[in-house]
């Protein structure tokens, strides 16, 4: 990051007291940290409703067929963004750490792990949500 | 890290329990890629959710390999996200005392689900 001259005049400016605003990889911080969490918070939750197919197989089902519904559809879509997101970003990270060079072309990075998400997340969700766009949504 | 002098080797420091965590993070995170991505594809994009009921379970799990699969997977993501969440604790929970008792509760909690989750894949069936 430069600071070039565009800076001075915002650091100036703000007054003492105020949220720190970074650029894209502030963003990309926060976006990787909410993003860990949410997934990770997820994975408690996951592990308590597949155990109890070793309690019931039966109560496995009747919980498990709540993850067909449409609310909890889009929640999975969101999911798999955050999951995505995440994976590709820390791919960015670990290949900044091996490469040093790369910090030069970190915003083109960024926006490369902001693409691929977008490319493969958005198909991605469409076909978790076929049965609703569909109208064949059971559960 | 970069050292200069003759004898930088020697004063590098042993690498400590952070470093280790640093180093962590990196390897668990490229496993999980192939770990936490093939899952979530198999069990909603491949599969639809709702085929995944208990009968799906049972057939996958009649592969030792697909429990050896999910075990790894548990045993990663949260591992990983714990030491994430560690991390994150240390940056917002600032007093000692809170810090400490905010960890407690955090690691008692997913600790017992980490036995509860290996529990279940190991003696489903
Ligand atoms: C899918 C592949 C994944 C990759 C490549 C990956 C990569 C990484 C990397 C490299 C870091 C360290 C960031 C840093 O040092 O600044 C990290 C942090 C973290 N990861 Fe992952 N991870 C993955 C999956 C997961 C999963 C499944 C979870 C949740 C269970 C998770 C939760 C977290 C959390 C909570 C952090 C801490 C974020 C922070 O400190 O801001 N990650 N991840």
């Amino acid at each position: 990051m430069s600071a070039g001259p565009d800076l001075a005049p915002a650091v100036r400016a703000a007054p003492a007291g105020t949220v720190y605003r970074g650029r894209s990889g502030q963003w990309a911080f926060i976006g990787h940290r909410i993003s860990g969490v949410l997934v990770f918070l997820f994975l408690l939750l996951h592990i308590v409703d597949v155990s109890l197919i070793n309690i019931d197989p039966h109560l496995y089902d009747e919980v498990h067929e709540l993850y067909g519904n449409v609310v909890l559809r889009l929640f999975e879509v969101g999911l798999l963004f955050a999951l995505v997101f995440h994976a590709l970003n820390g791919i960015r990270i670990v290949m900044v750490d091996l490469f040093p060079g790369a910090v030069r072309r970190e915003r083109r990075l960024l926006a490369a792990v902001v693409f691929l998400t977008l490319a493969t997340c958005i198909p991605g969700g469409y076909v978790i949500l076929l049965p609703f766009i569909e109208g064949t949504l059971t559960g | 890290m970069r050292t200069t002098g003759p004898d930088a080797r020697s004063r590098r420091p042993r690498p400590s329990f952070e470093t280790w965590s640093w180093f962590f993070m990196r390897v668990s995170g490229l496993v999980l890629v192939f770990l936490a991505l093939l899952h979530f594809a198999i069990t909603h994009i491949v599969n639809d959710v709702v085929e995944t009921d208990a009968t799906f379970v049972a057939e996958r799990w009649d592969n030792p390999l697909w429990r050896l699969f999910d075990w790894t997977l548990l045993a990663l993501a949260l591992l990983h996200g714990l030491n994430g969440l560690r991390w994150s604790i240390d940056d917002y929970v600032r007093s000692p005392a809170r810090r400490t008792s905010v960890k407690a509760v955090v690691y008692t909690f997913s600790g017992v689900l980490f036995a509860y989750g290996t529990f279940s894949i190991v003696t489903y069936g």
